[in-house]
């Protein structure tokens, strides 16, 4: 007595008839994100290793220029991770720009909506579509660096870059839209699939926002605090634009006069009220003489 | 037990100011604008007999929907200070004198407060055919085939929708993409994967949903989960049949 | 003149109206269905409580069978139902159910092993048995003396209905919304379909049909404080009456619901007592027992509802702004209890009494809940006095509620009158009886004549307001036609209602839109109203006896020597301002259970001549059949009355078909 009209095939069915396309991009475009965040939890905790000390931070910069694996470093090893990064990044950005507002008629009628609902994860949906938007031209300005520079990643190279590259205010809109876009996309990737749901999810919901607040202000008190230490370097080394870092260690067996090193080439007046004792050196072997950089894997922080 | 009475006045009443949408759409003069009215509050009023008082004493002309003013049928969503919201049980003590209503966006407006969810909910039906499939023919003068009582309780729990709109109208997907099936569709498709009754096989589901209009389309906002008036698990369910249909995507 | 052709045009998109469309289009007939809303968001889904079918499998429900079924109700209609259709009915619900559970209606199964309930205040530990774990189980409700009210949770309307409105859509059944039909097109012997009005635009269209079901529900509205949807306004039972030629039934037998909430009028489900609430007066005593000492506040629905009436009547109702009102006490059954099975009756106390029910006591009071009156119809569901005119569900008057209808008889009428129902209506499509023969003209002459009505309405320079005669109509069907009902009030509201149809001849508008304009639609909706109003209350007024519902305190006795018959109310001519009432005679001789004691309150009826006779003649058949099915044939034969596909047994764990 049930319905049977049309129904023939419906269990019987091996494979859908539509397109397994729209599964595999929102599969794609959660896993790129993942990735991206993720990524950029541990690129900020290397990059945070300034705040240890420049020892520390040069280092972690060696230490993904496979010094510890080869004895010494190869700087293309960091354009290719970040040239790794970069693919994903843009392959994220592709997928997701399909959720962007199309047209001005769905942004004022999203906009609309959003100003009425009052919505909190509606709003936080809008902060990522415009962190995520702006990233696109910050994180490709800075991953072009680190991919074309990966040899001037060291305390001094990073720091030139933020104080006589003039770079620091960018970095510093990179570090707010990153955090925010990474933590809400986080959290959103929790609820989209459901992880760590438990038997409430509302309850869980909950507790998962609070902790992407936490990570949303751990990540930034330890970016802003990253930044202001490199720009610190920047500032104490202005004088030394280009000057390669060189660590303590070495300084105290290859170099035991630091006032005595020339420094790269265009660096006409030497610094020499070197501001820190310990390690106000300079390097002496520079691998290559011009050139200022950054951090290990990228002080960039995060595409996501 | 009780001490207090719901249905005695505590205080002195207060004045309402109800601000609403009007407009019709059906006479070429009308355009959209706000009318305010002013009313005075009873005790336990509900918007059902604020509207109705308006449209009997001042307004004979205003349209809305209500139909079993207790909740149940879903036909009186509309938008309360913003938010939608089933104005029947929305009792006027909640809220603050100054009351802004307008209709449900997203669907085809009638007129006034009054939308026409039913032409969309049936054309979603439609769409997703949301009924059971199934090739066994059923002796009804015999017994029945036996089901789990949780399973029963979990269909239940699920069928509890009563397609009001609420969720489409809370939905940011939905606002920017007209053919967008929202929460109660998918709501309904999780409802008949769950129902072992219904024969079809998660191939066959996402034939319906495997797309950006459907399960894929869905940006996670949860503004469904949030105005639900009847609580329904939207959140967990979506993410449920994420995971399954991109498992067939993948496969 | 926009004109449609259907076979079969369904008015009403409930239960019952969907199911009769489902019927005829699996027999190959086209079926419209017109609603005046969704039909997902008609009454039916209010019936939160459950549906009646003898399916005995939980422990509570054990030895359960279609005779005991039988026996509950044509006790609870207080004689006045049609016994065949009772049989008829109670054949056919576990199969209603059980197609129903094909469909996808998620009904609570039983749970094997023991379980807490709660039985007259008392905790007791009920043992479900393990081979009927997994069925349909059922509950306890007013006036049965088995747990045989199916349901799903406390959702068991809505869940039918998506089931069946899911159906609707499978069998790609147009169901037409924000339609009212205005008027039927007849030639006085036949039924050719209706003049309908779109709510949205206001343009008529001819539906033009073999066959026309009303099934537009009940006319509670009529009343003030009423449990039912404000589209239950009788607007069906109005378009029959204005037929002139077709008849209503029994209009007079009006339910109320003894606990609905104050001061909304929203039903509280009758599980809530099934399942061990309480009532309690403003003292929080618990007065049922007093009254009804072996069923408590389990009575029959009519019986506690005039109990709990003549308890405030002593004073001891709570006093509110909104009257009296009296005590239900949920908090015995416990959170989880309340939070898993009430969870509707939770929500509403939440959301319009903002309290908490596993808490708090719910503040109620009896409320107009179904009427048991409607289009009068053969068992085939088709009215006597104009082919081609079905009817069915609580629009019709089948009749096998009688004067009394039973919790979870409704819902499930609705279904199994619509299984029935539509199979005759297809049989009738089927046959060359069916051939429509009409001319344009008498369409026209319809379509013209609604048309001049509207256009009067909305020209008129009348004064009267129609929400004002409304609630002037309400306001006396409440006070005058309520619960208790006598004589000198009974002629009051009906000279108080005649005079309203009389002024509602003179109707003003303030809104002159033709297309989507309440006022206008409450306007013609109050002159068809006040009509139906007058036929319950004149029936009341004739009907000098108390029987069921109607009770009436100057004749508080079961009348069966001069009352065991049906009313049947006609409006003969359209400027009348009373309907023309004539009765029905019951056959005591040909009843399976002929009048006696009802089994509540005190024993007060005078028997009817034939009672003793019959009674000996059933007494001696019982003698002579010791196996139930071949007693009953001989009792009362109803199965060849069945469609061929609702004719058999009933399998059940201890009646195993072979």
């Amino acid at each position: 007595m049930s319905k049977t009209t049309d129904l023939a095939d419906a269990s019987a069915k091996p494979t859908p008839l539509k397109s397994k396309l729209p599964a595999r991009l929102d599969f794609w475009q959660s896993a790129t994100g993942l990735f991206l965040a993720l990524f950029m939890w541990l690129h900020m905790f290397f990059v945070a290793s300034i705040l240890l000390g420049k020892d520390a931070m040069y280092t972690v910069a060696k230490f993904f220029e496979g010094y510890h694996f080869f004895g010494q470093p190869y700087p293309i090893l960091v354009t290719i991770a970040a040239a790794g990064v970069f693919a994903v990044l843009i392959a994220h950005a592709g997928l997701a720009m399909r959720k962007f507002p199309a047209n001005y008629r769905q942004y004022s009628t999203f906009r609309r909506h959003m100003k009425s609902l009052r919505h909190d994860d509606t709003n936080l949906w809008f902060i990522q579509v415009f962190t995520g938007f702006a990233m696109f031209f910050m994180v490709s300005i800075h991953l072009y660096i680190m991919m074309t520079q990966p040899h001037t990643i060291d305390p001094y190279g990073s720091g030139d870059r933020m104080v006589t590259d003039w770079m620091w205010p960018l970095y510093l809109l990179l570090l707010l839209a990153v955090e925010l876009h990474a933590s809400i996309g986080l959290y959103r990737l929790a609820v989209k699939w459901g992880w760590f749901e438990g038997k409430d999810a509302q309850a869980t919901r909950r507790r998962l926002k609070q902790a992407k607040w936490a990570v949303t202000v751990f990540f930034l008190v330890l970016g802003l605090a990253t930044l202001a230490a490199y720009i610190k370097v920047g500032l104490d080394n202005r004088d030394n634009y280009g000057q390669r870092y060189v660590p303590s260690w070495e300084r105290q067996t290859q170099a035991p006069t630091p006032q005595a090193l020339i420094p790269a080439a265009q660096s006409a007046a030497p610094d020499t009220t070197a501001p820190s004792v310990v390690d106000s050196a300079v390097e002496v072997d520079a691998p290559l003489a011009s050139d200022a950089v950054v951090e290990p894997s990228g002080q960039d922080v995060g595409t996501d | 037990m009780s001490t207090v009475n719901p249905t005695e006045a505590q205080q002195p009443p207060r004045t309402l100011k109800i601000s609403i949408l009007r407009h019709n759409p059906q006479d070429p003069a009308s355009v959209p604008h706000m009318q305010t009215f002013t009313l005075e509050e009873a005790p336990a009023m509900t918007l059902f007999v604020a509207l109705n008082d308006l449209r009997e004493h001042q307004d004979p002309s205003l349209q809305f929907d209500f139909v079993c003013r207790a909740g149940i049928c879903g036909s009186c969503a509309m938008v309360i200070n913003g938010r939608p919201g089933l104005a029947c049980r929305t009792l006027t003590h909640t809220l603050a004198p100054e009351i802004t209503l307008a209709p449900l966006p997203f669907f085809e407006l009638i007129g006034d407060l009054s939308v026409n969810t039913g032409k969309w909910m049936r054309s979603m039906s439609e769409r997703l055919q949301t009924w059971i499939h199934s090739t066994d023919s059923v002796d009804i003068k015999r017994l029945e085939a036996r089901m789990e009582p949780e399973l029963a309780e979990a269909i239940y729990e699920l069928e509890r929708c009563i397609e009001c709109g609420c969720c489409v109208a809370a939905c940011g997907t939905a606002q920017m993409r007209e053919d967008f099936v929202g929460a109660v569709g998918m709501n309904r498709i999780a409802r008949f994967r769950l129902d072992p009754r219904d024969q079809r096989s998660d191939e066959a589901f996402y034939d319906l949903i495997g797309d950006d209009d459907g399960i894929f389309g869905c940006m996670s906002l949860l503004g469904c989960q949030d105005v639900c008036p009847k609580n329904l698990p939207l959140q967990s369910q979506i993410a449920f049949l994420r995971r399954k249909m991109v498992k067939v995507g993948l496969s | 003149m926009n004109i449609v052709y259907t076979d079969v045009l369904v008015i009403g998109g409930g239960l019952a109206g969907l199911r009769t469309a489902v019927g005829v289009k699996r027999r190959g007939h086209e079926a419209i269905v017109l609603s005046l809303i969704p039909a997902k968001r008609s009454h039916s889904a209010a019936a939160q409580g459950g549906m009646q079918a003898s399916l005995g499998s939980s422990t509570m429900g054990e030895g359960d069978n279609e005779d005991v079924h039988f026996e509950d109700t044509v006790r609870g209609s207080d004689w006045g139902a049609d016994q065949a259709v009772v049989r008829m009915f109670v054949n056919t619900a576990p199969k209603a159910v059980r197609e129903l559970a094909a469909w996808g209606v998620p009904w609570s199964r039983v749970q094997q092993g023991e379980r807490e309930s709660i039985i007259n205040a008392e905790k007791v530990t009920i043992r479900e048995k393990a081979e009927a774990h997994g069925l349909i189980t059922g509950r306890d409700f007013g006036g049965t003396k088995k747990w045989r009210t199916c349901y799903t949770s406390d959702g068991t309307g809505h869940s039918m209905l998506y089931a069946l409105g899911d159906q609707a859509i499978a069998y790609a059944i147009p169901v037409i919304e924000r339609q009212e039909a205005l008027a039927l097109i007849h030639d006085g012997q036949r039924c050719y379909g209706a003049i309908v009005r779109d709510l949205i635009t206001g343009a008529l269209t001819a539906y033009v049909a073999k066959a026309t079901t009303i099934a537009t529900g009940g006319y509670g509205r009529l009343y003030e404080v009423s449990t039912s949807a404000i589209i239950c306004e009788g607007i069906g039972a109005a378009l029959a009456l204005e037929t002139g030629v077709a008849t209503l039934g029994n209009m007079e037998a009006v339910q109320f619901h003894p606990t609905a909430i104050i001061p909304a009028g929203i039903l509280t489900t009758e599980g809530c007592r099934g399942d061990g609430g309480l009532l309690r007066d403003v003292d929080g005593y618990r007065f049922m027992p007093d009254y009804e000492p072996e069923k408590k506040e389990l009575a029959s629905r009519d019986v506690v509802s005039r109990r709990m009436t003549e308890h405030m009547r002593k004073g001891k109702g709570v006093k509110s702004r909104y009257g009296d009102h009296l005590w239900l006490d949920i908090t015995v059954l416990g959170r989880a209890h309340i939070e898993k099975n009430l969870r509707e009756v939770k929500e509403i106390c939440e959301y319009f009494l903002g309290i908490d029910p596993a808490t708090q006591w719910i503040p109620v009071r009896p409320t107009q809940h179904y009427t048991m009156g409607g289009v009068r119809t053969q068992h085939t569901g088709e009215s006597p006095n104009l082919k081609g005119l079905y009817s069915c569900g609580e629009a019709a008057c089948w009749d096998m509620h009688g004067f009394n209808r039973l919790g979870g008889n409704s819902v499930a009428e609705t279904v199994v009158s619509g299984m029935i129902v539509s199979e005759f209506i297809a049989d009738f499509c089927d046959s060359p009886d069916s051939e429509l023969n009409l001319s344009t003209g008498l369409i026209r002459e319809f379509y013209q004549r609604e048309s001049a009505k509207l256009n009067t309405l909305l020209n008129s320079t009348g004064n009267e307001d129609a929400f004002a005669l409304r609630r002037q109509m309400e306001s006396i069907m409440m006070d005058k036609v309520g619960i208790f009902r006598t004589g000198p009030e009974l002629q009051t509201a009906v000279d108080e209602l005649q005079a309203l149809l009389t002024r509602s001849r003179n109707i003003g508008l303030r809104c002159h839109a033709s297309g989507a304009n309440p006022e206008l639609v409450a306007a013609y909706r109050i002159q068809k109203m006040l009509k139906v109003a007058l036929t319950v209350a004149y029936g009341a007024l004739a009907r000098t006896e108390s029987r069921g519902a109607h009770s009436r305190e100057d004749y508080p006795q079961r009348d069966d020597q001069n009352w065991l018959k049906r009313t049947l109310a006609s409006w003969k001519d359209e400027n009348d301002t009373l309907p023309t009432l004539s009765y029905e005679d019951l056959d005591v001789m040909s009843m399976e259970l002929p009048p006696g004691f009802r089994g509540y309150g005190v024993r007060n009826h005078i028997d009817h001549p034939d009672t003793e006779r019959r009674q000996a003649e059933v007494e001696a058949r019982r003698k002579e059949h010791s196996d139930r099915f071949s007693l009953q044939q001989a009792l009362m034969p109803y199965e060849h009355l069945l469609p061929e596909s609702c004719r058999g047994r009933n399998e059940r764990l201890s009646e195993p078909l072979s």
